[in-house]
């Protein structure tokens, strides 16, 4: 050992080095022969070097050890050893990634023997603040893009519209031809839609910016989206005279339901906007496990040139042609990222002048997990009196309306009137016959069971009817009896109720073997 | 409030149909409810207090008999809880006696409108417990079921159509209606029907050949009597189409097989509850028939069984029962019923905290830890019983196209 060497494990007690070991940062000095002379806790701690070998351990050696120890996060090894061992003495400064997640701040000062002194310092939790700061910036910036890009739609393409608006209201306070006027209104109402799908589209696309788009992946059929959008696109397909055909499928799909319905919504909306005579077909070919979705449409096409941007934000093929509705560019953008965003993926095949076919691929479910339309399931959907007419007739507002209520909660259509002349005036507006009669005994100078025969006669059908009363009198549950109806006491119980609707419905032998309330 | 120190036992009422068109149903439901007793009883009872069941009788099963059997229980037996297998006709009538005494009540009436009652007022009817599924997930499961067949190639019908035959009962009418509301969402479509008759019946060629007259691939007949549905498969079997036949719940009856014997083979049924083909519900069915015979049905004796063993664990959890009045205890049995679901010799038995009726797997969840599965089974071997076909985890057995095919059939791929 040299006598120069600085022992910091020798038993001769140094307040100074005894101070250099009580710092956090790593502290080591090397000879010009390359021998380590001095190192304190920190340094030897971090590099796993024994303090006896402090006045032996040669550079070299070291650094060999230490590119081969695993400890070091290195691409090439050979090169890292190259490097450290030809810059010996030369003042350098660089981070190190150790494998264990650290990072460390390695600085080395050459000294006047030509050694050297290097410092080591962990600077982790600076990283790691960095990393940070580093994602809240591209966030706002994100954000900031976001903004922008709102405030470049806004300013062109919906002040366009609202430009045509300010013209066309104009025109209109002075227009006194009412066919023209009415044109007018058209053109308005066509305008406050280009703005409507503008600032639906930006929503979207803001959302997604955002990262608050969140795929809920359950199985479910795909018949049920067919079913909403031909309902939401079948007047505007008639409208521009194009024939648009859903092909029925019975196929259970593993997707986000609605971010789904979205992309198709968006590949239908564009492949009506851009077929101006034939049609859409909305159809489906198995693949596999996956089932392929497809837009078919006679529309214009997309030239070769135009596929590999057509999905980007606000890109448009230009057109010669003067739309009467053009696009906004960013549908087909919406398409692109929610089928990131589910993993799906959409293709495209187009002829100019012929048409296009958009797909998306979805993963086909097992037909046992796919839900039902309803979570819920209540009485309206499958109770036994679901879409059963029933007239009711009640005098008395309040329980009119409760009567209502209950019965529609039960599924029924009710057809809630307060007296005779009423029963009249919906039974000459209707052609409907209805299933049920429920009528009050005492209806304001009337009673219950006489409105109930003329019900009857008016409609040529003896109408199963019972009659609801408060005054359980013998005089009156005799009078009803005789005009061989059921009775109700009020307040009526809804099973009691229930039980009588039912029997005169389907099983009126039983409303004869039981009497209708217990004590009428 | 009864406490541990009461040594007195527990009165347990059930409300069943021991004479009338149900009754073979109703003699099982019985038998279930004694062997849980005995077995809660051999082991200490509810906290040290045994239980003593008392039965009476709701005859036709309508409002007046099943009114007065609830009232009958409470007034006269002071039951702490009634506990029993189907009472259909009284249309929920029952529940207001109850709510009114404040005990807890457990059924297996499968009806819908168990929710509706429940859900219009759930602070007076916190005690009214459907220990099954409703009956409308019968519907849309059994469409499910004959999705399924397709897709998987285990049948290739002809076309799309389903023939719906209901009998006159609320119960049938749903399940009716449920089934032809789902039937298009998976692509099939109602050719016939639903077709509401009055029941009960045993005469069935008419609507059969009416039904047959639009050539469906499958008839279903959702009345659910046993006898009556043995008298319509012996009739369709006489003039048979190309059509799968689904027969409701009846069907899974001995007295079904008895009377239909070979014109059986072949029939779809389902049931949302029934007994497993597991370690406990082999156990189960050993000590039932054992206990009452070989000539016992204990896939309908296990329904009022579980039941009384999950109040037994509910009750003793929350601390005992309540007699009629003590609301309070009985609140706590309630929500301890809710709180700490049951694997029964049935399933799992889990209620929905709004609902208050057990939850269908595969219908309504997709795991089977989480659900009451709703097991399809087609007789295949009348000496051997009901083979369960579907679904997964629960299945033993394939489906077999029915013998009254014609032979073209079995050319068809896929099997």
């Amino acid at each position: 050992m040299s006598s120069q060497t600085l022992d910091a494990a020798s038993d001769r007690s140094d307040p100074v080095l005894d101070g250099l070991d009580s710092t956090t940062a790593g502290i080591a000095v090397w000879s010009g022969e390359r021998i380590l002379l001095y190192a304190n806790r920190a340094y030897l701690n971090t590099f796993d070097i024994r303090r006896t070998l402090v006045g032996e351990l040669r550079y070299d050696d070291f650094v060999r050890q230490l590119a081969t120890s695993n400890e070091l996060v290195l691409q090439s090894a050979d090169m890292w050893i190259a490097t450290q061992i030809g810059e010996f003495g030369a003042e350098r400064q660089f981070d190190q990634q150790m494998s264990d997640g650290r990072t460390l701040d390695i600085v080395r000062m050459p000294s006047a023997n030509g050694g050297m002194t290097v410092t080591v310092h962990d600077i982790s939790s600076l990283k790691s603040i960095e990393f940070a700061l580093r994602r809240a910036k591209e966030a706002a910036e994100t954000s900031g893009e976001s903004k922008s890009r709102f405030l470049r739609a806004a300013n062109h393409d919906l002040r366009q519209p609202l430009a045509t608006l300010r013209i066309l209201i104009f025109n209109c306070l002075s227009e006194t031809d009412e066919v023209h006027r009415k044109d007018l209104f058209h053109a308005m109402d066509v305008s406050v839609s280009i703005m409507d799908d503008l600032l639906s589209a930006l929503l979207q696309i803001g959302q997604l910016d955002a990262g608050k788009i969140v795929a809920r992946v359950t199985t479910f059929q795909l018949t049920s989206i067919f079913e909403r959008m031909s309902l939401q696109f079948s007047h505007q397909a008639a409208e521009k005279g194009l024939k648009l055909r859903f092909a029925p499928t019975r196929a259970a799909v593993v997707t986000d339901k609605a971010l789904l319905e979205r992309i198709l919504s968006n590949l239908l909306a564009n492949a009506m906007r851009y077929t101006d005579v034939g049609g859409v077909v909305v159809g489906c070919r198995n693949d596999g496990a996956s089932l392929r979705i497809e837009i078919w449409d006679s529309g214009r096409g997309i030239p070769l040139d135009h596929r590999d941007r057509i999905f980007e934000e606000f890109y448009q093929i230009p057109s010669g042609r003067r739309d009467k509705r053009p696009g906004l560019g960013l549908g087909l953008n919406i398409v692109h990222r929610l089928a990131g965003l589910l993993g799906h993926s959409i293709d495209l095949r187009s002829q100019p002048g012929k048409g296009s076919v958009f797909s998306i691929t979805v993963p086909l479910g097992d037909i046992w997990q796919s839900e039902v339309a309803e979570p819920e399931i209540s009485e309206t959907v499958g109770g036994e009196f679901a879409g059963t007419s029933v007239l009711l007739i009640e005098d008395d507002a309040v329980l009119r309306g409760a009567m209502k209520g209950l019965l529609e909660r039960w599924g029924m259509k009710v057809s809630a009137i307060g007296s005779e002349a009423e029963v009249r005036n919906h039974l000459a507006k209707t052609s409907a016959t209805p299933d049920l009669i429920i009528a009050d005994f005492s209806l304001r100078g009337q009673v219950g069971t006489t409105i109930v025969q003329r019900v009857r006669t008016l409609i040529g059908k003896q109408i199963p009817a019972v009659i609801v009363t408060a005054d359980a009198t013998p005089e009156v549950v005799a009078r009803i009896r005789s005009a061989g109806l059921p009775i109700l006491i009020k307040p009526v119980s809804p099973p009691r109720l229930r039980v009588m609707m039912h029997n005169l419905l389907f099983e009126p032998a039983e409303l004869l073997s039981s009497p209708s309330e217990p004590g009428a | 409030m009864n406490t541990a120190s009461d040594n007195s036992d527990i009165p347990l009422g059930s409300m069943l149909p021991l004479t009338g068109p149900s009754t073979v149903d109703g003699i099982e439901f019985r038998k279930g409810i004694i062997l849980a007793c005995e077995e809660i009883n051999r082991r200490g009872g509810i906290l040290g207090r045994r239980l003593r069941p008392i039965f009476v009788d709701t005859g036709r099963q309508n409002a007046e008999d099943v009114v007065a059997a609830a009232a009958q229980l409470i007034q006269d037996h002071g039951v702490h809880a009634i506990i029993n297998g189907y009472n259909i006709g009284p249309q929920n009538s029952e529940y207001e006696v109850i709510a009114d005494a404040g005990v807890i009540y457990i059924h297996h009436n499968t009806l819908l409108q168990h929710h509706d009652t429940v859900l219009s007022n759930p602070d007076r009817y916190f005690g009214c417990f459907m220990a099954n599924p409703a009956e409308y997930w019968y519907g849309q499961g059994f469409v499910k079921f004959l999705s399924w067949l397709r897709e998987t190639g285990q049948w290739a019908p002809d076309n799309n159509r389903i023939a719906i035959i209901s009998g006159s009962k609320p119960y049938s009418i749903v399940i009716a209606n449920a089934m032809a509301s789902a039937a298009e969402r998976f692509g099939w479509s109602v050719s016939f029907g639903p077709k509401i008759l009055s029941t009960p019946r045993n005469d069935w060629r008419g609507v059969i050949a009416e039904a047959q007259a639009t050539e469906p691939a499958v008839i279903a007949n959702t009345h659910f009597y046993a006898t009556d549905l043995a008298s319509f498969q012996k009739q369709f079997v006489q003039r048979p189409s190309n059509s799968l036949v689904y027969l409701q719940y009846g069907a899974m009856h001995k007295a079904f097989m008895d009377i239909a014997q070979e014109s059986a083979v072949g029939v779809i049924v389902s049931a949302v509850t029934g007994l497993l083909r597991d370690e406990a519900g082999e156990s189960f069915s050993q000590r039932y028939l054992m206990r009452f015979g070989q000539a016992s049905t204990p896939q309908v004796g296990c329904q009022c069984y579980n039941a009384v063993h999950h109040y037994a664990i509910a009750a003793s959890v929350a601390g005992g029962t309540g007699e009629p009045g003590n609301d309070a205890q009985n609140r706590k049995v309630a929500q301890a019923l809710i709180e700490v679901p049951f694997r029964s010799v049935a399933g799992m038995v889990r209620y929905h905290p709004q609902w208050q009726a057990a939850i269908p797997y595969p219908d309504q969840v997709q795991d089977p830890s989480l659900g009451m599965p709703h097991l399809f089974y087609q007789v295949q071997d009348r000496a051997v019983g009901l083979a369960l076909i579907a679904p997964a985890p629960y299945n033993a057995d394939r489906f077999v196209l029915p013998a009254w095919f014609s032979p073209r059939y079995t050319k068809a791929p896929g099997w």
